[in-house]
């Protein structure tokens, strides 16, 4: 019985010590996994950005774009966040809506700037949409709904106009899972904090959206695609309670009233 | 890690038929049920129910082809549960990811190699006592 014990823990140590030994090789960047995601991720991303700017007007206005740039600039630099990861699009569009493409691309459209009433609001949903694009979730999003097998093939010359629409509309209007949800609006409130921005204004604009009339709801995308928004600002105010923060003005008003200008105009 | 002995009595080429053809079916199992490990695990253990009144040769040579297929199961199972959830969840790649997985192949190969071993040398009436497993079929498979 002895020699049983001992022989059945011999073999049980071998495949762990084989294991372990062969965790020691760095398979990742052996078989290039990493590139090839990288890759595949970054034509994606200019697979979608094409098709969709050539549905949707493109806000080219300076003054928007760089006071846009500003804010995520602020967020990137105090989170160390590479700045060139993100890239942002303003398009030109009533709905209250924002979202991550693949390869750091978001996309915020005019409306949800304009519905926002601060700032700080409007910094609250982009740190939002960066924690999607840093925790990687766009690509776990698509790869769950979409399947590893048809993004790769959409990427090595299968590009068929009909699922690079699918994929987009996924992305822009339907939701991402509750727990990933939830990471990403904590990841948010880090990010504000740490650009001392305050993260209150972000849960009243998610009370403010889910307390809306229903008349005006067909127009809130964002929120349709972020549901439970009350118990998500409930979360947010509670993760931001014990926090002493110092805060610093993301945009000053005038540049904040002039940004609204120049997208209703 | 393989001993090849005499059994108590010489089997018959019957026995030595069915003995070797219980290798051969969790051989075959092992090629059809690569990305579903129980159906190793099945195959092998309805092969060993219809045996299980056989002759003590036949049964001991059954209950070894079992009981090795028990642990392929458990490592296979976490192999292709943890390749589930890279491809349908939040799981992603890596190192020791690709390092179970080639651990799990190369003991698969191993197991494959020892049972193909072991099929030709009970067909041929040799008994074959693999390292650990023939100790525990032992305490087992009594005559």
């Amino acid at each position: 019985m002895k020699k049983i014990i001992l022989q059945g823990t011999l073999i049980i140590l071998m495949f762990f010590s084989t294991w372990f030994l062969l965790r020691q090789v760095d398979w990742m960047n052996l078989l290039n996994v990493e590139k090839t995601a990288d890759k595949t991720e970054h034509k994606l991303g200019e697979l979608l950005l094409e098709i969709y700017k050539q549905n949707d007007s493109v806000n080219t206005d300076k003054f928007v774009l760089q006071s846009i740039d500003s804010v995520v600039t602020k967020i990137c630099i105090a989170n160390n966040i590479d700045r060139d990861n993100i890239q942002f699009h303003v398009v030109d569009e009533n709905k209250v809506n924002a979202f991550a493409l693949p390869d750091g691309h978001l996309i915020l459209f005019s409306g949800l700037i304009l519905e926002a009433e601060n700032p700080a609001e409007l910094s609250g949903v982009i740190s939002h949409e960066i924690a999607h694009i840093e925790l990687n979730h766009v690509m776990q999003k698509l790869v769950k709904e979409v399947g590893l097998a048809v993004l790769v093939s959409m990427t090595t010359g299968g590009n068929e106009t009909v699922i690079v629409k699918e994929i987009l509309k996924t992305l822009s209007s339907s939701a991402f899972d509750r727990s990933l949800e939830k990471e990403a609006d904590i990841k948010a409130v880090e990010y504000l904090i740490n650009a001392k921005i305050d993260p209150e204004p972000f849960a009243n604009f998610l009370y403010k959206i889910a307390n809306n009339d229903s008349d005006f709801n067909q127009y809130f995308s964002w929120i349709n695609t972020h549901p439970d928004s009350k118990e998500r600002a409930e979360y947010i105010v509670k993760h931001n309670t014990d926090k002493v923060l110092e805060t610093e003005p993301v945009l000053s008003q005038q540049t904040w009233d002039l940004l609204k200008e120049n997208l209703r105009n | 890690m393989i001993h090849v002995t005499s059994f108590i009595y010489n089997p018959g080429e019957h026995e030595a038929e069915k003995a070797s053809n219980s290798y051969l079916m969790s051989l075959v199992a092992l090629v059809a049920g690569l990305p579903l490990p129980i159906i190793n695990l099945l195959a092998t253990f309805f092969f060993f129910i219809a045996n299980r009144k056989g002759t003590y040769f036949v049964r001991w040579h059954c209950t070894q082809a079992l009981l090795s297929q028990f642990s392929l199961l458990l490592i296979n199972s976490v192999g292709f549960w943890w390749t589930m959830s890279i491809i349908f969840s939040s799981d992603t790649l890596s190192n020791e990811y690709i390092a179970y997985i080639i651990t799990v192949l190369f003991f698969n190969l191993t197991e494959f190699i020892a049972t193909i071993y072991t099929a030709v040398n009970t067909r041929n009436k040799r008994h074959v006592q693999w390292f650990f497993y023939g100790r525990l079929t032992n305490l087992i498979c009594k005559q």
